[in-house]
Protein backbone atom coordinates (compact mmCIF):
# COMPACT_ATOMS: atom_id res chain seq x y z
CA UNK A 1 0.00 0.00 0.00
CA UNK A 2 1.37 3.20 -1.36
CA UNK A 3 -0.46 5.18 1.48
CA UNK A 4 1.13 3.31 4.24
CA UNK A 5 4.75 3.54 3.19
CA UNK A 6 6.44 6.76 3.27
CA UNK A 7 7.74 7.78 0.06
CA UNK A 8 11.48 9.12 0.31
CA UNK A 9 11.59 11.81 -1.54
CA UNK A 10 8.52 13.34 -0.20
CA UNK A 11 10.49 12.53 3.58
CA UNK A 12 13.14 14.55 2.36
CA UNK A 13 11.07 17.51 0.81
CA UNK A 14 9.68 17.58 4.18
CA UNK A 15 12.15 17.73 6.20
CA UNK A 16 13.82 20.03 4.10
CA UNK A 17 10.73 22.51 3.98
CA UNK A 18 10.33 22.04 7.84
CA UNK A 19 13.31 22.86 8.87
CA UNK A 20 13.81 25.69 6.47
CA UNK A 21 9.77 26.93 7.90
CA UNK A 22 12.10 26.56 11.38
CA UNK A 23 14.66 28.42 10.98
CA UNK A 24 13.23 31.58 9.59
CA UNK A 25 9.91 31.46 11.78
CA UNK A 26 12.27 30.88 14.94
CA UNK A 27 14.63 33.40 14.12
CA UNK A 28 11.82 36.76 12.84
CA UNK A 29 8.63 35.33 13.73
CA UNK A 30 7.80 33.83 16.79
CA UNK A 31 10.25 35.36 19.39
CA UNK A 32 9.16 38.44 18.11
CA UNK A 33 5.70 37.72 18.81
CA UNK A 34 5.75 35.85 22.27
CA UNK A 35 7.89 38.90 23.12
CA UNK A 36 5.12 41.22 21.91
CA UNK A 37 2.52 39.03 23.74
CA UNK A 38 4.09 39.36 27.08
CA UNK A 39 5.03 43.00 26.69
CA UNK A 40 1.36 43.75 26.21
CA UNK A 41 0.13 41.53 29.08
CA UNK A 42 2.31 43.21 31.52
CA UNK A 43 1.08 46.32 30.34
CA UNK A 44 -2.42 46.12 30.30
CA UNK A 45 -1.59 43.98 33.98
CA UNK A 46 0.78 47.42 35.22
CA UNK A 47 -2.34 49.58 33.63
CA UNK A 48 -4.98 47.64 35.53
CA UNK A 49 -3.52 48.20 38.87
CA UNK A 50 -2.49 51.74 37.81
CA UNK A 51 -5.99 52.38 37.72
CA UNK A 52 -6.76 50.34 40.73
CA UNK A 53 -4.75 52.74 42.53
CA UNK A 54 -5.42 55.49 40.62
CA UNK A 55 -9.61 54.97 41.67
CA UNK A 56 -8.38 54.28 45.25
CA UNK A 57 -6.53 57.10 45.57
CA UNK A 58 -9.58 59.39 44.07
CA UNK A 59 -11.83 57.72 46.69
CA UNK A 60 -9.76 58.52 49.34
CA UNK A 61 -9.51 62.30 47.44
CA UNK A 62 -13.23 62.10 47.88
CA UNK A 63 -13.29 61.29 51.68
CA UNK A 64 -11.05 63.58 52.06
CA UNK A 65 -12.46 66.40 50.59
CA UNK A 66 -15.65 65.31 52.17
CA UNK A 67 -14.17 65.30 55.90
CA UNK A 68 -12.53 68.84 55.12
CA UNK A 69 -15.75 70.05 54.26
CA UNK A 70 -17.58 68.70 57.14
CA UNK A 71 -15.16 70.63 59.64
CA UNK A 72 -15.54 73.69 57.36
CA UNK A 73 -18.75 73.54 58.36
CA UNK A 74 -18.28 72.81 61.76
CA UNK A 75 -16.22 75.66 62.02
CA UNK A 76 -18.13 78.06 60.15
CA UNK A 77 -21.05 77.20 62.80
CA UNK A 78 -18.93 77.48 65.97
CA UNK A 79 -17.39 80.62 64.91
CA UNK A 80 -21.14 81.79 64.17
CA UNK A 81 -22.42 81.23 67.53
CA UNK A 82 -18.95 82.80 68.78
CA UNK A 83 -20.07 85.81 67.04
CA UNK A 84 -23.32 85.46 68.51
CA UNK A 85 -21.98 85.31 71.76
CA UNK A 86 -19.91 88.49 71.23
CA UNK A 87 -22.92 90.24 70.15
CA UNK A 88 -24.98 89.31 73.19
CA UNK A 89 -22.50 89.95 75.30
CA UNK A 90 -21.70 93.27 73.92
CA UNK A 91 -25.44 94.55 74.11
CA UNK A 92 -25.29 93.49 77.49
CA UNK A 93 -22.00 95.33 78.44
CA UNK A 94 -23.39 98.03 76.42
CA UNK A 95 -26.67 97.90 78.56
CA UNK A 96 -25.10 97.93 81.69
CA UNK A 97 -22.28 100.63 81.37
CA UNK A 98 -25.55 102.70 80.44
CA UNK A 99 -27.32 101.86 83.50
CA UNK A 100 -24.42 102.74 85.37
CA UNK A 101 -23.79 106.31 83.23
CA UNK A 102 -27.54 106.99 83.51
CA UNK A 103 -27.72 106.35 87.46
CA UNK A 104 -24.68 108.51 87.41
CA UNK A 105 -26.70 111.53 85.91
CA UNK A 106 -29.81 110.69 87.90
CA UNK A 107 -27.67 110.86 91.02
CA UNK A 108 -26.09 113.94 90.23
CA UNK A 109 -29.10 114.99 89.21
CA UNK A 110 -31.33 114.02 92.29
CA UNK A 111 -28.20 115.61 94.52
CA UNK A 112 -28.73 119.02 92.73
CA UNK A 113 -32.62 119.02 93.28
CA UNK A 114 -32.11 117.89 97.00
CA UNK A 115 -29.29 120.34 97.40
CA UNK A 116 -31.56 123.21 95.48
CA UNK A 117 -34.75 121.81 97.72
CA UNK A 118 -32.80 121.84 101.24
CA UNK A 119 -31.61 125.77 100.02
CA UNK A 120 -34.92 126.63 99.11
CA UNK A 121 -36.34 125.18 102.08
CA UNK A 122 -33.88 127.03 104.55
CA UNK A 123 -34.74 130.57 102.50
CA UNK A 124 -38.07 129.50 103.23
CA UNK A 125 -38.03 128.24 106.69
CA UNK A 126 -36.08 132.30 107.18
CA UNK A 127 -38.73 133.61 105.20
CA UNK A 128 -41.56 131.95 106.49
CA UNK A 129 -40.10 132.42 110.15
CA UNK A 130 -39.25 135.91 109.17
CA UNK A 131 -43.09 136.78 107.96
CA UNK A 132 -44.24 134.72 111.32
CA UNK A 133 -42.31 136.69 113.81
CA UNK A 134 -43.51 139.95 112.06
CA UNK A 135 -46.95 138.61 112.25
CA UNK A 136 -46.91 137.04 115.75
CA UNK A 137 -45.31 140.55 116.83
CA UNK A 138 -48.43 142.34 115.44
CA UNK A 139 -50.80 139.70 116.73
CA UNK A 140 -49.21 140.05 119.96
CA UNK A 141 -48.86 143.83 119.99
CA UNK A 142 -52.61 143.87 119.32
CA UNK A 143 -54.02 141.17 121.78
CA UNK A 144 -51.87 141.91 124.91
CA UNK A 145 -52.85 145.18 124.93
CA UNK A 146 -54.96 144.31 128.22
CA UNK A 147 -53.87 142.90 131.30
CA UNK A 148 -55.82 140.05 131.74
CA UNK A 149 -55.54 139.27 128.04
CA UNK A 150 -51.42 139.09 128.96
CA UNK A 151 -52.66 136.79 132.24
CA UNK A 152 -55.11 134.43 130.32
CA UNK A 153 -52.23 133.69 127.46
CA UNK A 154 -49.91 133.16 130.51
CA UNK A 155 -52.44 130.98 132.14
CA UNK A 156 -53.34 129.13 128.57
CA UNK A 157 -49.47 128.70 127.95
CA UNK A 158 -48.73 127.35 131.64
CA UNK A 159 -51.53 124.55 130.58
CA UNK A 160 -50.12 123.75 127.83
CA UNK A 161 -47.10 123.35 129.57
CA UNK A 162 -48.50 121.32 131.96
CA UNK A 163 -50.41 119.30 129.84
CA UNK A 164 -46.98 118.58 127.55
CA UNK A 165 -45.22 117.22 130.23
CA UNK B 1 -21.36 25.52 0.18
CA UNK B 2 -19.26 26.10 -2.33
CA UNK B 3 -16.82 24.82 -0.63
CA UNK B 4 -18.78 21.48 -0.68
CA UNK B 5 -19.31 21.91 -4.62
CA UNK B 6 -15.53 22.14 -5.53
CA UNK B 7 -15.14 19.30 -3.61
CA UNK B 8 -17.70 17.44 -5.32
CA UNK B 9 -16.24 18.91 -8.66
CA UNK B 10 -13.39 16.84 -9.48
CA UNK B 11 -14.25 13.40 -7.80
CA UNK B 12 -17.38 13.85 -10.07
CA UNK B 13 -15.24 14.80 -13.02
CA UNK B 14 -12.47 11.96 -12.43
CA UNK B 15 -15.37 9.22 -11.52
CA UNK B 16 -17.56 10.21 -15.03
CA UNK B 17 -14.10 9.86 -17.36
CA UNK B 18 -13.33 6.49 -15.62
CA UNK B 19 -16.87 5.71 -15.67
CA UNK B 20 -17.40 5.79 -19.53
CA UNK B 21 -15.31 2.89 -19.07
CA UNK B 22 -16.27 -0.30 -18.28
CA UNK B 23 -14.08 -0.91 -15.16
CA UNK B 24 -15.38 1.79 -12.29
CA UNK B 25 -13.05 1.22 -9.62
CA UNK B 26 -13.77 3.07 -6.29
CA UNK B 27 -10.52 1.86 -4.58
CA UNK B 28 -8.22 3.05 -7.04
CA UNK B 29 -10.10 6.33 -7.23
CA UNK B 30 -10.15 7.06 -3.16
CA UNK B 31 -6.22 5.94 -3.35
CA UNK B 32 -5.75 8.23 -6.56
CA UNK B 33 -6.71 11.13 -4.66
CA UNK B 34 -5.46 10.32 -1.42
CA UNK B 35 -1.67 9.48 -2.64
CA UNK B 36 0.89 11.84 -4.46
CA UNK B 37 1.11 12.87 -8.04
CA UNK B 38 3.68 13.88 -10.35
CA UNK B 39 1.60 16.35 -12.18
CA UNK B 40 -1.15 18.67 -10.47
CA UNK B 41 -4.98 18.00 -11.76
CA UNK B 42 -7.10 21.29 -12.41
CA UNK B 43 -10.61 21.24 -11.98
CA UNK B 44 -13.22 19.83 -14.96
CA UNK B 45 -10.26 18.50 -17.15
CA UNK B 46 -9.18 15.32 -16.74
CA UNK B 47 -6.19 14.92 -19.01
CA UNK B 48 -4.31 18.86 -18.07
CA UNK B 49 -2.88 18.77 -15.34
CA UNK B 50 -0.31 22.01 -14.09
CA UNK B 51 4.22 20.50 -15.10
CA UNK B 52 5.61 19.95 -11.90
CA UNK B 53 9.72 18.74 -12.09
CA UNK B 54 10.51 15.41 -11.62
CA UNK B 55 14.32 15.04 -10.46
CA UNK B 56 15.77 11.75 -10.51
CA UNK B 57 19.15 10.12 -9.93
CA UNK B 58 19.02 6.72 -12.44
CA UNK B 59 21.19 3.87 -11.59
CA UNK B 60 24.47 4.91 -12.60
CA UNK B 61 24.24 8.09 -10.49
CA UNK B 62 23.54 11.27 -13.30
CA UNK B 63 20.91 13.26 -12.54
CA UNK B 64 17.92 13.84 -14.62
CA UNK B 65 15.42 16.67 -14.55
CA UNK B 66 12.15 17.37 -16.65
CA UNK B 67 8.89 18.33 -16.73
CA UNK B 68 6.12 15.91 -14.99
CA UNK B 69 4.10 16.79 -18.45
CA UNK B 70 6.64 14.47 -20.69
CA UNK B 71 5.94 11.57 -18.74
CA UNK B 72 1.71 11.87 -19.93
CA UNK B 73 -0.42 9.30 -20.90
CA UNK B 74 2.40 6.49 -20.11
CA UNK B 75 5.26 8.47 -22.34
CA UNK B 76 8.58 7.81 -21.44
CA UNK B 77 11.53 10.48 -21.45
CA UNK B 78 15.33 10.04 -20.64
CA UNK B 79 14.52 6.30 -19.91
CA UNK B 80 11.46 7.07 -17.52
CA UNK B 81 8.08 6.08 -17.52
CA UNK B 82 5.48 5.97 -14.88
CA UNK B 83 4.46 2.31 -14.06
CA UNK B 84 1.02 0.89 -14.07
CA UNK B 85 0.58 -1.86 -12.00
CA UNK B 86 3.47 -3.61 -10.04
CA UNK B 87 5.81 -2.98 -7.18
CA UNK B 88 5.94 0.71 -8.00
CA UNK B 89 2.30 1.47 -9.78
CA UNK B 90 2.09 4.90 -10.02
CA UNK B 91 6.00 5.60 -9.50
CA UNK B 92 8.46 6.98 -12.36
CA UNK B 93 10.67 3.92 -12.83
CA UNK B 94 13.66 3.39 -15.14
CA UNK B 95 15.02 0.33 -16.90
CA UNK B 96 18.32 -1.08 -16.63
CA UNK B 97 18.93 -4.30 -18.73
CA UNK B 98 15.33 -5.25 -19.05
CA UNK B 99 14.90 -5.00 -15.58
CA UNK B 100 12.06 -2.53 -13.74
CA UNK B 101 14.03 -0.37 -10.74
CA UNK B 102 13.05 2.57 -8.94
CA UNK B 103 15.20 5.59 -9.28
CA UNK B 104 16.05 7.86 -6.24
CA UNK B 105 13.01 10.29 -6.78
CA UNK B 106 13.58 13.68 -5.36
CA UNK B 107 10.61 15.34 -7.81
CA UNK B 108 8.62 18.34 -6.87
CA UNK B 109 5.44 16.04 -6.72
CA UNK B 110 2.40 17.49 -6.11
CA UNK B 111 2.54 17.08 -2.10
CA UNK B 112 6.20 19.04 -2.47
CA UNK B 113 4.49 21.59 -4.40
CA UNK B 114 1.61 21.56 -1.62
CA UNK B 115 4.21 21.41 1.19
CA UNK B 116 5.58 24.71 -0.13
CA UNK B 117 2.84 26.61 -0.43
CA UNK B 118 1.50 25.58 3.05
CA UNK B 119 5.24 26.68 4.49
CA UNK B 120 4.48 29.98 2.54
CA UNK B 121 1.48 30.61 3.61
CA UNK B 122 3.08 29.90 7.45
CA UNK B 123 5.32 32.73 6.61
CA UNK B 124 2.90 34.67 5.52
CA UNK B 125 0.90 34.38 8.69
CA UNK B 126 3.67 34.81 10.86
CA UNK B 127 5.32 37.61 8.98
CA UNK B 128 1.91 39.80 8.71
CA UNK B 129 1.75 39.08 12.72
CA UNK B 130 5.83 40.81 13.04
CA UNK B 131 4.68 43.34 10.15
CA UNK B 132 1.74 44.90 12.25
CA UNK B 133 3.89 45.40 15.57
CA UNK B 134 6.55 46.96 13.35
CA UNK B 135 3.72 49.38 11.86
CA UNK B 136 1.32 49.90 15.30
CA UNK B 137 3.30 49.05 18.12
CA UNK B 138 2.10 48.05 20.64
CA UNK B 139 -1.29 48.11 19.79
CA UNK B 140 -3.44 44.83 19.22
CA UNK B 141 -3.59 43.61 15.71
CA UNK B 142 -7.03 43.48 14.26
CA UNK B 143 -8.61 41.39 11.57
CA UNK B 144 -7.18 38.40 10.24
CA UNK B 145 -3.75 39.57 12.18
CA UNK B 146 -5.65 39.57 15.49
CA UNK B 147 -7.05 35.63 14.77
CA UNK B 148 -3.53 35.00 13.90
CA UNK B 149 -1.73 36.10 16.67
CA UNK B 150 -4.84 34.88 19.22
CA UNK B 151 -3.75 31.22 17.53
CA UNK B 152 -0.05 32.22 18.79
CA UNK B 153 -1.22 33.35 22.47
CA UNK B 154 -3.77 30.42 22.55
CA UNK B 155 -0.87 27.83 21.99
CA UNK B 156 2.13 29.66 24.26
CA UNK B 157 -0.03 30.59 26.68
CA UNK B 158 -2.27 27.65 27.28
CA UNK B 159 -0.71 24.92 26.22
CA UNK B 160 3.46 25.78 25.90
CA UNK B 161 4.11 28.22 28.70
CA UNK B 162 2.24 26.06 31.86
CA UNK B 163 3.39 22.74 30.78
CA UNK B 164 7.54 23.60 29.91
CA UNK B 165 7.51 26.72 32.40
CA UNK B 166 10.88 28.24 32.39
CA UNK B 167 12.04 26.06 29.26
CA UNK B 168 8.77 27.16 27.35
CA UNK B 169 10.95 30.08 25.06
CA UNK B 170 13.37 27.57 24.37
CA UNK B 171 10.90 24.87 22.75
CA UNK B 172 7.86 27.17 21.95
CA UNK B 173 9.06 28.37 18.08
CA UNK B 174 9.53 24.37 17.17
CA UNK B 175 6.00 23.57 18.92
CA UNK B 176 4.98 26.98 16.98
CA UNK B 177 5.61 25.89 13.38
CA UNK B 178 4.80 22.31 14.13
CA UNK B 179 1.31 23.67 14.62
CA UNK B 180 0.78 26.31 12.51
CA UNK B 181 2.39 24.11 9.77
CA UNK B 182 -0.24 20.97 10.40
CA UNK B 183 -2.79 23.32 10.62
CA UNK B 184 -2.28 25.27 7.05
CA UNK B 185 -1.43 21.98 5.69
CA UNK B 186 -5.04 20.28 7.36
CA UNK B 187 -6.97 23.30 5.91
CA UNK B 188 -5.46 23.25 2.70
CA UNK B 189 -5.69 19.63 2.08
CA UNK B 190 -9.69 20.62 2.34
CA UNK B 191 -9.68 22.68 -0.65
CA UNK B 192 -10.05 20.94 -3.90
CA UNK B 193 -8.88 22.69 -6.84
CA UNK B 194 -5.41 24.29 -6.75
CA UNK B 195 -3.30 25.93 -4.03
CA UNK B 196 -5.20 22.76 -2.08
CA UNK B 197 -6.53 19.18 -2.70
CA UNK B 198 -2.88 17.44 -1.48
CA UNK B 199 -3.54 15.31 1.13
CA UNK B 200 -0.52 16.19 3.08
CA UNK B 201 -1.24 15.68 6.68
CA UNK B 202 -3.02 12.40 5.15
CA UNK B 203 0.12 11.20 4.20
CA UNK B 204 2.54 9.05 6.20
CA UNK B 205 5.59 10.65 5.29
CA UNK B 206 5.37 14.42 6.47
CA UNK B 207 3.65 13.37 9.66
CA UNK B 208 6.48 10.50 10.32
CA UNK B 209 8.91 13.52 9.66
CA UNK B 210 6.94 15.95 11.96
CA UNK B 211 6.79 12.89 14.35
CA UNK B 212 10.08 12.23 13.75
CA UNK B 213 11.30 16.06 14.97
CA UNK B 214 9.53 15.67 18.21
CA UNK B 215 11.43 12.04 18.97
CA UNK B 216 14.58 13.54 18.56
CA UNK B 217 14.48 16.71 20.49
CA UNK B 218 12.68 14.53 23.05
CA UNK B 219 15.55 12.30 23.15
CA UNK B 220 18.46 14.68 22.30
CA UNK B 221 17.67 16.95 24.68
CA UNK B 222 16.30 14.57 27.62
CA UNK B 223 17.73 14.92 31.12
CA UNK B 224 19.14 12.86 33.62
CA UNK B 225 15.68 12.87 35.06
CA UNK B 226 14.01 11.37 31.76
CA UNK B 227 16.82 8.39 31.42
CA UNK B 228 16.23 8.21 35.12
CA UNK B 229 12.56 7.24 34.70
CA UNK B 230 13.50 5.09 31.78
CA UNK B 231 16.21 3.13 32.74
CA UNK B 232 15.57 2.80 36.35
CA UNK B 233 11.86 4.15 37.46
CA UNK B 234 10.29 4.75 41.09
CA UNK B 235 8.83 1.14 41.38
CA UNK B 236 8.90 -1.43 43.20
CA UNK B 237 12.63 -3.26 42.48
CA UNK B 238 11.59 -6.65 41.56
CA UNK B 239 9.68 -5.24 38.59
CA UNK B 240 12.98 -3.48 36.97
CA UNK B 241 15.99 -5.90 38.93
CA UNK B 242 16.39 -9.32 37.95
CA UNK B 243 14.19 -8.80 34.83
CA UNK B 244 14.20 -5.19 33.31
CA UNK B 245 10.57 -5.42 33.06
CA UNK B 246 9.80 -1.41 33.47
CA UNK B 247 13.01 -0.80 31.21
CA UNK B 248 11.34 -3.16 28.29
CA UNK B 249 8.26 -1.11 28.91
CA UNK B 250 9.78 2.35 28.93
CA UNK B 251 12.44 1.85 26.34
CA UNK B 252 9.30 0.51 24.46
CA UNK B 253 7.21 3.59 24.97
CA UNK B 254 10.42 5.73 23.61
CA UNK B 255 9.50 4.66 20.25
CA UNK B 256 5.34 4.32 20.46
CA UNK B 257 5.14 7.97 21.54
CA UNK B 258 6.39 9.54 18.25
CA UNK B 259 5.01 6.93 16.33
CA UNK B 260 1.36 7.18 18.10
CA UNK B 261 1.94 10.95 16.99
CA UNK B 262 2.62 9.89 13.45
CA UNK B 263 0.10 7.69 13.08
CA UNK B 264 -2.69 9.60 14.93
CA UNK B 265 -2.17 12.97 12.56
CA UNK B 266 -2.47 10.49 9.43
CA UNK B 267 -4.89 8.09 10.26
CA UNK B 268 -7.43 11.39 11.70
CA UNK B 269 -6.86 13.15 8.40
CA UNK B 270 -6.73 10.45 5.89
CA UNK B 271 -9.94 9.06 7.37
CA UNK B 272 -11.42 12.75 6.77
CA UNK B 273 -10.87 12.79 3.12
CA UNK B 274 -11.75 9.03 2.73
CA UNK B 275 -14.98 9.34 4.00
CA UNK B 276 -15.61 12.79 1.64
CA UNK B 277 -13.91 10.87 -1.35
CA UNK B 278 -16.17 7.61 -0.56
CA UNK B 279 -19.60 9.28 0.53
CA UNK B 280 -19.19 11.16 -3.13
CA UNK B 281 -18.45 8.13 -5.07
CA UNK B 282 -21.80 6.50 -3.44
CA UNK B 283 -23.64 8.55 -5.90
CA UNK B 284 -21.53 6.85 -8.97
CA UNK B 285 -21.80 3.34 -7.13
CA UNK B 286 -25.62 3.57 -7.24
CA UNK B 287 -26.07 5.39 -10.51
CA UNK B 288 -26.76 1.62 -12.01
CA UNK B 289 -29.75 1.03 -9.79
CA UNK B 290 -31.82 3.84 -11.27
CA UNK B 291 -32.76 7.49 -11.49
CA UNK B 292 -34.53 7.14 -8.40
CA UNK B 293 -32.04 5.89 -6.11
CA UNK B 294 -29.17 8.05 -7.63
CA UNK B 295 -31.05 11.32 -6.53
CA UNK B 296 -31.54 9.64 -3.09
CA UNK B 297 -28.47 9.29 -2.81
CA UNK B 298 -27.06 12.50 -4.22
CA UNK B 299 -28.88 14.43 -1.75
CA UNK B 300 -27.50 11.75 1.02
CA UNK B 301 -23.88 12.18 0.11
CA UNK B 302 -23.90 15.36 -0.57
CA UNK B 303 -25.39 16.22 2.74
CA UNK B 304 -23.41 14.24 4.72
CA UNK B 305 -20.33 15.18 2.70
CA UNK B 306 -20.74 18.61 3.88
CA UNK B 307 -21.14 17.97 7.17
CA UNK B 308 -17.88 15.50 6.97
CA UNK B 309 -16.05 18.58 5.50
CA UNK B 310 -17.30 21.09 8.20
CA UNK B 311 -16.46 18.06 10.97
CA UNK B 312 -13.01 17.88 9.20
CA UNK B 313 -12.41 21.70 8.94
CA UNK B 314 -12.92 21.13 13.00
CA UNK B 315 -10.44 18.19 13.28
CA UNK B 316 -7.63 20.23 11.19
CA UNK B 317 -7.51 22.48 14.22
CA UNK B 318 -8.03 19.58 17.02
CA UNK B 319 -5.64 17.22 15.47
CA UNK B 320 -2.96 20.11 14.76
CA UNK B 321 -3.46 20.82 18.86
CA UNK B 322 -3.45 17.66 19.92
CA UNK B 323 0.18 17.76 17.67
CA UNK B 324 1.45 20.34 19.33
CA UNK B 325 -0.09 19.95 22.87
CA UNK B 326 1.25 16.28 23.20
CA UNK B 327 4.71 17.11 21.34
CA UNK B 328 5.13 19.69 24.11
CA UNK B 329 3.87 16.79 26.54
CA UNK B 330 6.58 14.40 25.25
CA UNK B 331 9.50 17.17 25.45
CA UNK B 332 8.33 18.83 28.96
CA UNK B 333 8.93 15.25 30.48
CA UNK B 334 12.16 14.75 28.91
CA UNK B 335 13.62 18.42 29.64
CA UNK B 336 11.68 19.79 32.73
CA UNK B 337 12.54 19.01 36.22
CA UNK B 338 9.75 17.35 37.78
CA UNK B 339 9.24 19.41 40.62
CA UNK B 340 9.85 22.85 38.86
CA UNK B 341 7.65 21.39 35.89
CA UNK B 342 4.49 20.90 38.82
CA UNK B 343 5.05 23.97 40.53
CA UNK B 344 4.31 25.94 36.85
CA UNK B 345 1.57 23.65 35.91
CA UNK B 346 0.22 24.93 39.18
CA UNK B 347 0.89 28.38 38.92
Amino acid sequence: MELFTPELGLVFWMFVTFALLFLILAKFAWPVIIKMLEERADMIDKGVVYAQNAKEQLDNAKSEAASYIAEARKQQAEILREADKMKTQIIEEAKAAATVEAKKVMDAANLAIEQARKASEKQLRQEVSAFALGIAEKVVRENLASESAQTKLVDKLLNEVENKN
Amino acid sequence: MALAALLLAMPAQAAVTEGEGEDFNPKEIIFHHLGDAYGWEVPFSHSQRIPLPVIVRDCQGSWHIFSSNRLNDGASYDGFYIAHGGEYSGKVVGEQDGVQYRPLDLSITKDVAALWIAALVVLLIGFSVTRWYKKHNMKAPRRWTASFEFLVEFMYMSVIRPTLGSKAKTYAPYLLTAFFFIFVMNLLGLVVIFPGGANLTGNVAVTLVLALCTFFITNLRGNKHYWKEIFWPDVPVWLKCPLPIMQAIEVFGVFTKPAALCVRLFANMMGGHMIVIVLTLLIFIFAKFGPAVTGGITVFSVLFSLFMLLLDTLVSFIQAFVFTMLSTLFISMAVCDPHEGHDEAEA
